[in-house]
């Protein structure tokens, strides 16, 4: 019953969302508004086992897969002297385990296109993770093929916020035998970002924010401590000290471009 | 007059029929396929009933589901009239008693040519939205069931010679008609077939073991070796210096399955082109999906041996002594394929728990058994 109670506020408030993204106050104009993501690692674009990156202490790896969810994309804007949130997405999945060359990779990967009021923004405002609300829902309150359909801990109690998974090599000597698998999710590891810029969409078009994730950001911090693949190449979880850094970094990795 | 035709077609129906009984070539039936079939059509809904924890499934807006629907598919499910010598039928390789599995590392088709795979365990369909097959190439179980009739390897039969059979059948074109409410045998289709096939096996719903009773309906505890079997198989309380198997992460949730396809490291090669069998690859064309293989359902896996798309394991014992060698570090191989070390505790915690998911229930179930015996 409480997860039927969660699953109706939750449905509720999604209504209420997509409401406010069609009722503009300026009379229901209407415009479309996309994120396009691109990823990299440091100067370089991120592509799935085709590259090899250098990482610290003379060590190397490629990638096999990455993803993150993104949550309560809000756009900001100016109302009587007051900022206010205007909901555009509640949750979405971007997955770049298909991208296999610089082309693809320069490309990005899209959000969900969603509907917004025509209008001038002042910023853009969303969550890296599934927000603690959404968190509170279970892959079983959503139809399959929904973001929120899979990448579920049963235990934990939390989506997978993000995925890094790949193969090291430690020595270096070209072998590439060490895997990698970082995941991680849990309330403590959700992060809200804000950025301001002033974003113009018309009446009938269509707003592509840029932004970038740089992986370098996430296993790097700016005090130069590191995830040392030597001492951990797996983490699955909400607590450990790896997934918690990881998570504390991911702020500092995402730009608008 | 028109009264006397009325009187008269019944009857002449009924020797078309019974003409048709006794002729097993389909050339030699006097039948006319623009026969009008006689039955009413009142088509009753079906519900799917599943627990609450379990995804909403997937019923394909032009197929929904009915009872007379399902009685076909599942007549059509056992019936060897879906094959060229009438010896075999989809339930001939897919035994409800293992899981609608055959034992086989790959099975014998009519022609006495084995399949390149290992027939897969019918349970829990209706919640698969990734294809159907090893490597997924069947969009939805309506395309599945298409394609072992006219597989060499399988039943070997052309639908054609199929739906000639099946409006000559004494039953199939009432069974038509109740079902899709057609009005003539002309419109007897393999598409109908194939979503009457699928009708039925989307009732292939599994939610009754032990393990659900224990971990989601409150009935009884688990054993200790079970309970330890179980903090092995999930990961996330794992601690970054314990080495586990990681089973969940393809493995997970309600179904313990997410149908996403993996290299899960049985294959040793030395390069990507190597794969004997390329599965998702050969799909895809996408040369990194060589390899990779749906990571099915291990529900009721206590029923389904042997293990892997080809088969190639006959115990569980020897699927979890290979997880924990690690693989063999093809380039594609998935991450999460970490060695670990298997204790002889540890494996038989393990299987423990794996046998939680046994369902009897579900294997004996009446309404999944062979309705002509």
């Amino acid at each position: 019953m409480k997860r039927l109670l969660l699953a109706t506020a939750l449905l509720s408030m999604m209504l209420i969302f997509s409401t406010c993204g069609k009722d503009d106050e300026g009379g229901g104009d209407m415009a479309e508004l996309v994120l396009n993501f691109t990823a990299n690692y440091g100067n370089n674009p991120l592509v799935m086992f085709e590259r090899t990156y250098d990482y610290e202490a003379d060590m190397d790896f490629k990638m096999q897969l990455f993803q993150f969810y993104l949550s309560d994309v809000r756009l900001l804007r100016q109302n009587n002297g007051a900022t206010e949130e205007v909901p555009a997405l509640d949750v979405d999945l971007l997955s770049f385990a298909n991208i296999y060359n610089d082309a693809d990779a320069a490309k990005g990967i899209n959000t969900e296109t969603v509907s917004i009021p025509a209008g001038t923004y002042t910023g853009l405002r969303f969550g890296w993770g599934v927000s603690p609300q959404l968190n509170a829902t279970i892959p079983p309150d959503y139809p399959l093929g929904h973001p929120l359909s899979e990448n579920y801990w049963e235990d934990a109690k939390s989506y997978i916020f993000f995925k890094v998974e790949g193969n090291a090599d430690l020595e270096p000597n070209g072998d590439f035998s060490d895997k990698l698998t970082f995941h991680v999710g849990g309330d403590n590891n959700y992060r809200e970002l804000t950025f301001e810029k002033t974003f113009t969409v018309e009446k009938n078009g269509k707003l592509t924010i840029p932004l970038s994730v740089d992986l370098k950001k996430i296993l790097i911090a700016t005090d130069g401590e590191y995830v040392d693949f030597r001492q951990v190449k797996q983490s699955h979880s909400n607590t450990s000290p790896a997934a918690v850094f990881m998570a504390e970094n991911a702020p500092s990795a995402i730009q608008l471009r | 007059m028109k009264i006397r035709i009325l009187a008269v077609l019944p009857l002449v129906t009924v020797l078309l029929i019974s003409a048709c009984q006794d002729d097993d070539g389909p050339t030699g039936c006097n039948c006319t396929e623009d026969d009008i079939i006689e039955a009413v059509y009142n088509p009753q809904p079906y519900e799917l009933v599943f627990p609450e924890r379990f995804p909403q499934p997937i019923v394909p807006e032009d197929n929904p589901m009915t009872v007379a629907g399902i009685a076909l598919g599942r007549n059509l499910f056992f019936d060897p009239i879906l094959s060229s010598d009438s010896t075999m039928s989809c339930a001939t390789c897919h035994n409800p008693q293992m899981s609608f599995t055959d034992g086989q590392p790959n099975s014998e088709g009519v022609l006495g040519m084995r399949g390149r795979r290992s027939t897969m365990a019918l349970i829990n369909l209706a919640f698969n939205a990734n294809g159907f097959f090893w490597d997924g190439r069947a969009a939805s179980l309506e395309a599945q069931a298409l394609a072992p009739v006219e597989d060499h390897t399988e039943l070997n039969e052309s639908w054609d010679n199929v739906m000639e059979k099946l409006r000559r059948h004494p039953e199939y074109p009432t069974m038509f008609r109740q079902a899709f409410g057609i009005e003539r045998k002309s419109e007897m289709s393999k598409e109908l077939a194939v979503k009457a096939i699928a009708q039925f096996e989307r009732t292939l719903i599994s939610y009754n073991s032990r393990f659900d009773k224990v971990a989601w309906e409150q009935q009884g505890w688990p054993t200790d070796s079970e309970q330890r079997g179980r903090d092995l198989f999930f990961v996330e309380f794992a601690t970054n210096t314990q080495d586990h198997p990681g089973c969940s992460h393809c493995h997970g949730g309600a179904l313990f399955t997410e149908n996403r396809f993996f290299n899960n490291g049985i294959s040793d090669v030395n390069g990507l082109d190597e794969f004997p069998d390329k599965g998702l690859g050969d799909i895809t064309g996408n040369i990194y999906d060589n390899g990779k293989f749906r990571a099915p359902s291990l529900r009721n896996i206590e029923l389904t041996a042997p293990y892997m798309h080809d088969g190639r394991f006959n115990t569980l014992e020897e699927v979890l002594g290979h997880y924990a060698s690690g693989g063999h570090g093809t380039i594609n191989e998935d991450p999460n394929i970490q060695p670990f070390t298997l204790t002889e505790q540890n494996k038989e915690d393990l299987i423990a728990f794996l046998k939680m998911l046994t369902d009897t229930s579900f294997v004996h179930k009446p309404e999944f058994q062979n309705p002509f015996n």
